[in-house]
């Protein structure tokens, strides 16, 4: 090995970089990832709105349904309430007319 | 290690950070396609020598100091290790073509082969030979004629 390669060696032997580098080049790491992340943003909010959309969908239509059934149920009891009144008329007019039959 | 070979090449310690904070932010998107420490090692040098290779081009900057354009003051034969004869050699290196002073770099402050410069670089190991032994003739005769020093 000659001496002009020692002394190449010694001439670029390595250098450290200037204090504070390791902090820039994270600095600049999450710089990116910040931007990075925004660009990704307005996906975000539209998948954010459609399933806030989708969950309110399926809030109004539970509403609905429940709307319907409790209609139902009331529905139903009145034409119960018809039945037994219907009912107990039909019984009244029968007992009239067995009291007709048997008065005679 | 990058750093380093930036500013060895480029001889700008501000141009040399820039050059290194985009290596590392160029190696923190594609980490996760290097395979192993020897492969990040490999694209580190590798990415380095480019962008430094592409920097000069880009700027098309001047040497920073042309072989003869500053003339030494002719002194006794400086001993080994220097410090003027360190920073003389580092301005000689740092106006060396740009593929031959990288070549110089990485030989001497990475401690690499030719074969190992040739695959880094892209060029063919005859060619990295030649270019490290025309750069050493051209160091060895700028600094033997400028500097006075002998026996190199």
């Amino acid at each position: 090995m000659s001496r002009l390669d020692d002394e190449l060696r010694q001439a670029l032997r390595r250098e450290e970089p200037p204090p504070g580098f390791a902090g820039r080049v994270l600095a600049r790491v999450e710089s990116a990832e910040r931007g990075r992340r925004w660009w990704a943003w307005p996906r975000l909010s539209w998948a954010a709105a459609l399933a806030a959309t989708l969950l309110l969908t399926a809030g109004i239509e539970f509403q609905h349904q429940r709307h319907v059934r409790a209609e139902g149920e009331r529905a139903k009891e009145q034409v119960m309430l018809a039945l037994r009144i219907t009912g107990s008329k039909l019984q009244f007019v029968k007992e009239k007319i067995h009291a007709m039959d048997t008065g005679r | 290690m990058v750093f380093s070979i930036a500013y060895h090449f480029l001889h700008d310690r501000a141009l040399a950070e820039e050059i290194a904070q985009e290596v590392f932010l160029q190696l923190y998107k594609h980490l996760g396609s290097l395979e192993s420490p020897a492969h990040v090692l490999y694209w580190l040098r590798r990415t380095t020598s480019n962008r430094c290779i592409d920097c000069v081009r880009r700027r098309k900057l001047a040497p920073q100091v042309t072989l003869d354009a500053v003339p030494e003051p002719v002194a006794a034969d400086p001993g080994p290790g220097d410090p003027i004869l360190s920073r003389r050699l580092q301005q000689l290196v740092a106006s060396l073509p740009e593929k031959q002073r990288m070549v110089v770099v990485l030989r001497y402050q990475e401690d690499l082969e030719p074969e190992e410069i040739a695959r880094i670089l892209h060029m063919p190991v005859g060619t990295v030979k030649s270019q490290l032994q025309r750069s050493l003739a051209m160091l060895r005769d700028k600094v033997t004629r400028t500097m006075g020093v002998v026996n190199l």
